[in-house]
């Protein structure tokens, strides 16, 4: 990703406006933005999601093959979560290999999905030893207005709620359902203007410091957690996100839930 | 051309096996302004393929070595996304995605009015979200439709459509069981005001007479489409 230039003005547009509790589109500070969830978008992938979060929209896709487990695990299947921004997704994104800022999107979604236990590795196993699913979740950019982790996250688990397991193709028995026991539930916050606001859009991204991102559980379980970009923040500070999120992971897991 | 023509891919009323003539395309969809933060953009349906495309620019070329005095470079790529085939494509470029790529940006360099719009660059980003077969025809396609969104000048549209030939029948717009057993493909890229060509390209075996046939599916083809192209473009297509 280029360098954008930070205009100065931005930030103290931000700034001013966090002095007087608003945002920059009109917001409350834990206010997100429009949510559209869809599944069962693409065709080829035996498990997929649509996210649209105000002018943020991203793919997941779900696909399966057949690995050797590791000689350390022979009963246990793998999962991979890869994240790409293209430079579909917006002028600053440009071509090549992962950057940075790509790679840390996957795995950060990557450890909210595998440490919260949803997917069971060892219902993977086929043989023991010989054959188990890999099953890997590619996530895809198609237009960034902030928060791409909060919008990959949303439609990675999405997709893998609505995975069949192709294993007729495989010839390794009749295709079933993905078993998905949880739901993990990423909310990120972005300090914006000196305080924290939930789901960023990318002029808050541009004129912000640092973000946090926190994938709950179904038991309000903390999963992942990750600070990254410059920035300082106090306990307290993280006391009052860590509220939010527990609050909000409920209300999106209803929606991911009832799909 | 996989060449196993012994699979019957045509029945005895002439019919293919998605219940298509030999000169019927494909049902097609195309949207416009599919992505907010693009200045221009196109989702393309075309059987169940999908390609989205975003145009970015006219915006500055750099690194400035790559600028032109006289005129805007187009910066074309097309990609196929991991979970757009069956099984799992890797991700990066490929030695296919790389010609794809090139023979799009000439097909689209020949349109697009780049010399009033010198030392930029417009950039034309093609994703394939799902592929069935004739993704470069859909790709091309979509993306003369996202440079027209953009409001850059064109010459004309690009409709791209390929005929190819299965059970020694020639047939327009092959699916993916005819690309994968068929005898040939034929794809065009065509400019449907004109009739002229930016983009040929072609494998397989046909006669003189085959391939003039296959030839006149793509051109009436293409005014098919141009038609539900320029539906999309004054907003008359699905929201």
């Amino acid at each position: 990703m280029t360098i954008p230039i930070v205009p100065k003005l931005l930030r103290a547009h931000l700034s001013e406006l966090a002095v007087n509790d608003a945002r920059i589109d009109g917001r409350s500070q834990w206010g997100g933005r429009n949510l559209e969830i869809a599944h069962s978008v693409l065709p080829r992938a035996e498990g997929s999601a649509r996210v649209r979060m105000g002018d943020t929209i991203v793919l997941a896709g779900v696909k399966f093959q057949i690995m050797q487990p590791y000689p350390d695990r022979p009963n246990q299947g793998g999962l991979m979560c890869s994240a790409d921004v293209r430079p579909i997704a917006g002028r600053n994104w440009e071509a090549g290999p992962p950057s940075p800022e790509a790679i840390e999107l996957g795995r950060v979604v990557d450890r909210g999905i595998r440490e919260s236990g949803c997917i069971d590795v060892d219902s993977l196993c086929i043989i023991p030893g010989e054959k188990a699913w890999q099953v890997i979740l590619d996530l895809f950019a198609v237009s960034d207005d902030g928060n791409l982790f909060d919008a990959f996250a949303l439609a990675g688990i999405a997709a893998l709620r609505n995975a069949i397991v192709p294993a007729e193709r495989f010839e390794v028995g009749e295709d079933y359902a993905l078993p998905v026991s949880k739901t993990p539930i990423m909310c990120s916050y972005h300090k914006v203007g000196g305080r924290f606001v939930y789901d960023a859009c990318s002029r808050e991204e541009l004129g912000g410091d640092e973000r946090i991102h926190i994938t709950l559980g179904d038991d309000d379980n903390v999963h992942s957690l990750q600070k990254g970009l410059k920035g300082i923040f106090s306990t307290e500070e993280f006391e009052e996100i860590m509220t939010n999120a527990q609050e909000r992971t409920k209300e999106l897991r209803k929606i991911v839930d009832s799909m | 051309m996989g060449g196993y023509g012994d699979v019957q891919m045509i029945d005895e009323n002439g019919l293919r096996m998605d219940g298509r003539s030999p000169g019927d395309i494909r049902d097609i969809t195309i949207e416009t302004g599919v992505i907010p933060v693009a200045d221009g953009s196109c989702r393309m349906t075309w059987g169940t393929n999908e390609a989205i495309v975003a145009v970015y620019g006219p915006m500055e070329a750099h690194p400035r070595k790559i600028q032109r005095q006289d005129r805007a470079v187009l910066d074309v790529a097309y990609n196929m996304a991991p979970f757009s085939t069956t099984d799992r494509m890797r991700p990066g470029f490929n030695r296919r995605s790389r010609e794809i790529s090139k023979v799009t940006k000439d097909a689209l360099e020949s349109v697009v009015l780049l010399e009033l719009y010198p030392r930029s660059k417009i950039r034309v980003t093609i994703e394939i979200v799902s592929a069935e077969a004739g993704t470069r025809c859909v790709g091309l396609t979509a993306a003369s439709v996202a440079l027209a969104d953009a409001g850059i000048p064109m010459t004309d549209l690009v409709v791209s459509v390929a005929s190819g030939k299965i059970n020694d029948v020639v047939v327009c717009d092959l699916n993916k069981e005819e690309d994968n057993y068929g005898e040939a493909d034929l794809p065009m890229g065509i400019m449907p005001n004109s009739g002229e060509l930016v983009f040929l390209q072609m494998d397989g075996n046909l006669s003189q007479e085959e391939f003039k046939q296959a030839w006149k599916y793509n051109m009436d083809a293409a005014q098919v489409v141009h038609g539900m192209m320029v539906e999309a473009l004054k907003g008359g297509g699905p929201q």
